[in-house]
């Protein structure tokens, strides 16, 4: 079962994985971290320009960490626009992936957050420090093995 | 974050001034300690310790010594004062001077670290029960020597010490003070017999 796109990339020669289709029939490939920038332009210039949404997740305890991008190719007349999904796998002891903010700049804030929860360092980020947690924080909270300090909160208190 | 940088080794000394909550009258009440800050200054603080059950010997106090003419300095963004603290209700931890009497607040001494106990008043605190408070702190400063002196590092000391908190009330150690302004009971309800393991209240058949 392959996607178009899938047929497209392997008809210019670059590597990818075909996962499947997702339940809305998107298709869903998955990219080397060390493919993903060159692949990213291309897909650029493919016509896929609008980043839709930018996430991570932690595959499986002391598995891979996932950057997951959604992308819609934008067009004036089109009521169903292309989707594709796109994940990067990155091993958990050295998460490099590089960053898609040159391609598309929405991809800013989505990255420091994947960044701040699941420490996974996007080359060429412009600005790559912590969004959500205090700067000073420690650990990477929504990783599965993260263990939470036992920070006093006011919890009796009615 | 420069300034977050400076390893805690340098921390030789702390201020452990700290006021504590009485009753409404005494509103500006406040102790000092006045110890100096080598360790072998003063060893009279080992007064009996009328827990029995804890053989640890506590933490001498090192306080630093009192300072005059303190003045609040870098408290500005301007100056690129930031406040480096832990605040939780019972625990208000600042890596600063603070002047106990006229409570100027010098940021740029950032190798002291003041602990504030208990602003709001809501525990009846003795001067054993605070002391006790006060060398546990003293021990986990010493124990986190070498950490960065990050808010992360002094959000875990002022947690651990509110769990200290809540131990000492679990143990009756220290009671609620019934004339607080707010009272919430913040560290559960107020019950009988909590933590005493020999005399559980029997359920009435």
């Amino acid at each position: 079962m392959q996607g178009r796109l899938s047929a497209w990339l392997v008809k210019h020669g670059l590597i990818h994985r075909s996962l499947g289709f997702d339940y809305q029939g998107i298709e869903t490939l998955q990219i080397k971290p060390e493919d993903w920038h060159s692949v990213a332009v291309i897909l650029y210039v493919y016509g896929y320009n609008y980043l839709r949404s930018q996430c991570a997740y932690d595959v499986a305890p002391g598995g891979l960490l996932a950057s997951v991008y959604h992308l819609t190719r934008i067009e004036y007349g089109v009521d169903q626009p292309e989707q594709v999904c796109i994940k990067v796998f990155a091993p958990r002891n050295n998460p490099k992936i590089p960053s898609v903010f040159w391609v598309w700049k929405s991809s800013n804030f989505q990255e420091r957050e994947s960044y701040d929860m699941l420490g996974i360092f996007y080359d060429n980020h412009p600005r790559l420090k912590r969004i959500l947690m205090p700067e000073s924080w420690i650990g990477w909270p929504l990783r599965k093995d993260y263990i939470a300090p036992n920070f006093y909160e006011i919890q009796d208190a009615h | 974050m420069a300034a977050t940088s400076i390893s805690m080794v340098a921390c030789t000394k702390f201020s452990t001034l700290g006021w504590i909550g009485g009753r409404k009258r005494e509103v500006r009440k406040r102790r000092v300690f006045s110890v100096s800050a080598q360790q072998d200054a003063e060893v009279k603080e080992t007064r009996q310790m009328k827990d029995e059950k804890v053989e640890k010997p506590r933490t001498p106090l090192r306080p630093v010594e009192r300072q005059v003419n303190v003045k609040s300095k870098n408290m500005s963004v301007q100056m690129g004062g930031q406040w480096l603290s832990s605040v939780t209700r019972h625990i208000r931890i600042y890596a600063a001077y603070i002047d106990p009497e006229t409570w100027e607040f010098d940021q740029t001494q950032m190798d002291k670290l003041t602990i504030l106990l208990d602003p709001t008043k809501e525990f009846v605190w003795t001067d054993d029960t605070a002391n006790m408070v006060f060398s546990y702190f003293q021990e986990l400063v010493d124990h986190y020597e070498g950490a960065p002196l990050t808010e992360y590092t002094l959000r875990l000391i002022g947690s651990d010490l509110e769990h200290y908190i809540r131990k000492l009330l679990y143990d009756g150690e220290i009671k609620y003070n019934m004339d607080a302004r707010v009272l919430n009971f913040s560290m559960g309800k107020p019950r009988i017999m909590f933590n005493h393991n020999e005399g559980q209240p029997q359920d009435v058949q």
